[in-house]
């Protein structure tokens, strides 16, 4: 998916949105129609064969396992037992790019529509096939443009409801678990820094252009533009980074 | 013909070398010994034998032989003999033949007489010669061109040919400027560089020989150009590069500047007598580089007497002829200018060391506010701008350059602050001390309006303007509401520079103040009308009350102080009385600005204690009580603990103890327990108990600082709201420009406010580009 453009990219998610299949049902849907959304609309729905292969009966027997008991959503409980049973630690980072693929609203919750409509986009309607799934989303954080999408995705997943931004600690959990597929050296530098120095909640624009930072800024920072529109807390942690020596700027 | 001669009745006269000729009317008769047959044809050797022997008779007479002069006979006929032998018809016209003949005879002169009389002379001999033969040679053209007159007129004419004169000067150029303008240029050079070296040498001899390269140009200023002031303008390169690199290892810099500046004139004075004027900005230009560009950096930091050294020393007059040589040089002035402000940097640093240094030596026995070191600190700031200021205008002619480079010194530190305190609250300092009754300076009235108008210069390097109008707006409800303002008149006069130099936004809540104060003396003066004329409702105490604009003041904090009844009274009184005069305004009391004076009945006497409205409330509480612990005061004042603990350390703990504290220490502690102290007394019968007020810097630093944040905001949302899309720097600089009339917004701050505005969905970074800002309508 990543090769594809903006404006196709926006009509995959769209067609996704709309009809609760996967990725690829969209894609082919979407290809077939010549990128027309109305014309894909069409052929999704005159011709079954390319219909969803989820069966909604398995998919909501798998709701039902692990919904909680009082309310219509899978809770905290619900998730631990969905991690027993794929054999996923729930810190692991695939969790995170499970519930980006169902764009869930909120850390450590499922609302019926997300778990069901995910499965469903992700093509899947039973334990074993979600297993096999599971293992091939490490594989999609390898990918730059779904890596930019679930980092992006994961501050709004993670920060408290009606927060506008993110709990420090969080924030540095995040990090920390994002950061360790990206290999960014100074991530502990930068979690450090932030404990020591700012020790406040950690705003959207931030959280957005440390990505960008990481992505741009090579370690040496030569290329680093203190004129540049950085976030200040960034500027900051270039200012500590040097004045600590842990990194020696040439020129 | 005789049309022809009539023509001569307009030439009045001739001067021609030794000869003069005045042309009359006659009939050509009896030439003397040069006879020519009238009117029958003239062939050309004839002719030309005639003119032959009047040409060498004038060749003679140039030459000094003894020949008897040209009578204006001889002239007539040798004007008459050109005239028929050009009249004549066809074969007989033999004007072109004259015409060769004119140009064949001078070269003959030339050749064999000017020519051997040049080469046997050398330098300055030559020179006199090549003068007179020049001067010789326009004689004769003069006299060639009366002889072959006629030639001119219509033979030359109607062919465009080159004329008389112009074919003599060509031929002497050609022949003699030719061959000797080198030999020429090299001795002119070389006598003036005698008298550069103070020889006397003949100027207008000089003057005569340039002007033959002047001359021989025939209105083009070619051959003076090239055969001679180009290798003068050399040679004067060198001559004075030799100079100045032997001027600037032995002399001072102000020696050599009297050295430079004299050359300069001297040579001004050169193209004045001798060279040609055209000469003049070109062999300045030569000098000054030599002299001056050239050694620039070395004159002017020469160790002991460079320009540092004169800024130190004042040398007024040095700086001055410094100013004058340098101000001619393109971007000469650029290093005077900047080790001019170097030099202001330095002194005024020095000041704030000074300064500093004062400050931590008194921190260990008094800690003042604002100190008189302080004082005396932004005194000695005026007096340094003052003196350098007239640096600017006297010695370098209000030249923009210095009053920049002034500017910029100032800007430095001005901008420092001294031992904590800001320069901007220095300053405000400083005007209160003026301004207020009985401030450490005693000035006449015309000295303090004057000092007034150079803080207020000052002013203008601070770069936290608004900080300082802050700390001004503090002071000036200081003086205004406690009396303490010595002259309204200053007042006004002060806030009137300030808002000339500064706008009228900046000013409009000071003047409010001054304003509000005004009206509360009328309304004072109506609320005890209403009184006297509404006995009833006379609490019985005296009341003044101030009414104020909130938004003008600075402002206080309000807290719900538990008024004694008699106060209350007080409040409710005159709240009925304000409600007579306007029902739409909301009074809120600031107690803590209040004074009262209450009667101690003390054992030994009755003393009048001139006390805050804290402080009286207080008091008034042991009316009732005997003696009461910190915690029944503190809950019946309904008084935070800070200001219960400052009061009542003012009532028991300082100078006068009204009150008896148990235990009885130093300080004030929530356990205490306070008793009114009946046998208090004092020689004088009426005190005043002074409550030391908080310390407000910092509130005033919070204050200007929240203020700034709401000025970048306003200003960020101002500039996206019209440009809608723009890169940061851009919106950054634009930041800065707007608000930099007040303060100096540092770039952290923007970029704080920029991402708080993101936050508060304001703007949006660009998707693409995330150095670019989105504005969100």
């Amino acid at each position: 998916m990543h090769k594809l453009s903006r404006g196709h990219r926006d009509k995959v998610q769209q067609f996704i949105a709309i009809t609760g299949t996967s990725e690829k049902v969209a894609l082919q849907a979407l290809k077939a129609s010549d990128w027309h959304l109305e014309g894909a609309f069409d052929i999704f729905y005159t011709q079954p064969q390319v219909k969803t292969v989820t069966d909604s009966r398995h998919l909501e027997e798998l709701y039902n396992r692990y919904k909680d008991p009082y309310t219509d959503m899978i809770l905290v409980d619900g998730i631990t037992l969905l991690c027993n049973d794929l054999q996923v630690d729930p810190q692991d980072i695939v969790m995170l790019v499970l519930s980006w693929h169902m764009k869930a609203a909120t850390m450590c919750e499922f609302s019926k529509q997300e778990f069901i409509g995910g499965l469903q986009s992700l093509g899947v309607d039973s334990l074993e096939k979600l297993r096999e799934r599971i293992q091939y989303m490490h594989s999609e954080l390898k990918d730059e443009q779904k890596f930019h999408e679930i980092y992006n995705f994961a501050f709004g997943w993670a920060k408290e409801k009606g927060q506008k931004s993110l709990a420090l600690d969080t924030a540095i959990g995040m990090w920390q678990l994002l950061f360790a597929e990206k290999q960014w050296p100074l991530v502990d530098h930068w979690c450090h820094f932030l404990q020591v120095r700012h020790n406040k909640a950690i705003p959207s624009d931030t959280w957005s252009q440390l990505l960008e930072f990481v992505k741009t800024v090579d370690h040496a920072l030569s290329n680093y533009d203190a004129e540049g529109a950085w976030p200040y807390l960034i500027d900051e942690f270039v200012e500590y980074l040097i004045e600590n020596s842990i990194v020696q700027r040439n020129g | 013909m005789p049309n022809e001669i009539n023509r001569w009745a307009h030439f009045v006269e001739y001067n021609i070398g030794n000869v003069a000729v005045r042309p009359q009317y006659c009939h050509v008769q009896n030439p003397g010994n040069m006879t020519m047959p009238e009117c029958k044809i003239i062939d050309f050797e004839q002719g030309w034998e005639f003119m032959e022997k009047g040409i060498t008779k004038l060749k003679n007479i140039l030459e000094g032989l003894p020949e008897p002069q040209f009578s204006p006979e001889d002239y007539m006929m040798l004007y008459t003999t050109i005239y028929n032998m050009c009249r004549q018809k066809p074969p007989h016209d033999y004007s072109q033949q004259l015409y060769d003949k004119y140009r064949e005879s001078i070269e003959e002169y030339i050749t064999s007489k000017v020519l051997p009389s040049l080469r046997e002379k050398h330098g300055e001999f030559m020179v006199r010669e090549l003068v007179k033969r020049w001067s010789n040679h326009k004689i004769m053209l003069r006299w060639l061109a009366r002889f072959f007159h006629y030639l001119e007129r219509y033979f030359i004419a109607e062919r465009s040919l080159p004329g008389l004169n112009e074919v003599g000067l060509t031929c002497f150029r050609d022949l003699v400027y030719k061959e000797i303008n080198g030999k020429v240029r090299d001795a002119v050079i070389s006598l003036i560089d005698q008298e550069r070296e103070g020889e006397q040498i003949d100027r207008a001899l000089l003057k005569n020989v340039l002007d033959i390269f002047v001359e021989i140009g025939m209105g083009q200023m070619d051959y003076y150009d090239n055969d001679f002031e180009a290798a003068m303008l050399k040679d004067t390169g060198a001559y004075y590069s030799r100079k100045a690199s032997n001027w600037i290892l032995e002399d001072s810099c102000p020696d050599y500047m009297l050295k430079a500046e004299e050359c300069l004139k001297r040579e001004k004075d050169r193209v004045s007598h001798y060279l040609h004027s055209s000469s003049e900005p070109k062999l300045l230009e030569k000098v000054q580089n030599e002299l001056l560009s050239v050694y620039t950096n070395q004159l002017l930091e020469k160790e002991h007497s460079g320009c540092h050294a004169l800024l130190r020393d004042d040398k007024v007059e040095d700086l001055s002829r410094m100013y004058r040589l340098f101000c001619r040089i393109p971007r000469g002035l650029d290093p005077v200018s900047s080790i001019f402000k170097q030099h202001v940097t330095a002194e005024g640093t020095a000041l704030v060391k000074q300064a500093e240094d004062a400050a931590s030596n008194k921190k260990a026995e008094k800690r003042d506010v604002v100190g008189l070191q302080e004082q005396v600190f932004v005194r000695k700031v005026i007096d340094l701008h003052d003196k350098y200021l007239a640096y600017v205008n006297d010695c370098f002619l209000n030249h923009s350059l210095f009053h920049k480079a002034l500017k910029e010194a100032f800007e430095v530190f001005c901008n420092k602050g001294v031992a904590g305190s800001s320069s901007a609250e220095l300053l405000a300092t400083f005007c209160d001390n003026i301004l207020k009754k009985g401030g450490s300076e005693k000035l006449s009235d015309e000295a303090i309006e004057e000092t007034l108008e150079k803080v207020v210069k000052l002013l203008a390097y601070i770069s936290d303007k608004d900080l300082f109008a802050e700390f001004y707006r503090k002071k000036l409800a200081r003086r205004l509401l406690f009396d303490k303002s010595a002259n309204d008149d200053h007042e006004r006069s002060i806030l009137t520079k300030l808002k000339q130099q500064c706008g009228g936004q900046f000013t409009s809540k000071m003047e409010g103040m001054v304003t509000d104060l005004t009206l509360a003396r009328e309304n004072q003066a109506n609320f005890e009308e209403y009184l006297s004329s509404n006995s009833a409702a006379n609490p019985g105490i005296d009341l003044t009350v101030t009414v104020l604009t909130t938004g003008f003041w600075p402002s206080y904090k309000s807290f719900d102080l538990n008024l004694p009844a008699e106060m209350v009274k007080c409040v409710e009184v005159f709240k009925e009385f304000y409600q007579t005069k306007t029902k739409h305004r909301k009074l809120t009391w600031i107690y803590s600005l209040g004074t009262c004076n209450i009667n101690g009945k003390f054992e030994p006497k009755t003393m009048e204690l001139i006390v805050t409205t804290y402080q009286a409330s207080a008091l008034l509480l042991f009316n009732a009580s005997d003696r009461l612990s910190y915690s029944e005061i503190m809950t019946q004042l309904n008084l935070t603990d800070d200001d219960v603990v400052r009061l009542l350390h003012s009532l028991s703990c300082a100078k006068y103890k009204i009150l008896e504290k148990e235990p009885n220490t130093k300080t004030i502690s929530p356990t205490d327990y306070f008793e009114f102290n009946t046998k208090f007394t004092d020689k004088m019968r009426r005190i005043k108990i002074p409550l030391p007020p908080v310390d407000e810097k910092k509130k005033v630093i919070e204050d200007v600082d929240k203020d700034r944040r709401y000025a970048i905001d306003a200003s960020i949302v101002r500039i996206m709201k019209s440009r809608k899309v723009l890169g940061h720097q851009q919106l950054v600089m634009e930041c800065v420009e707007q608000l930099g009339r007040m303060f100096k917004p540092d770039f952290k701050a923007i970029k704080k406010r920029i991402e708080d505005l993101i936050t508060r969905d304001y703007l949006e970074r660009d998707k693409d580009n995330p150095n670019t800002f989105r504005y969100l309508a």
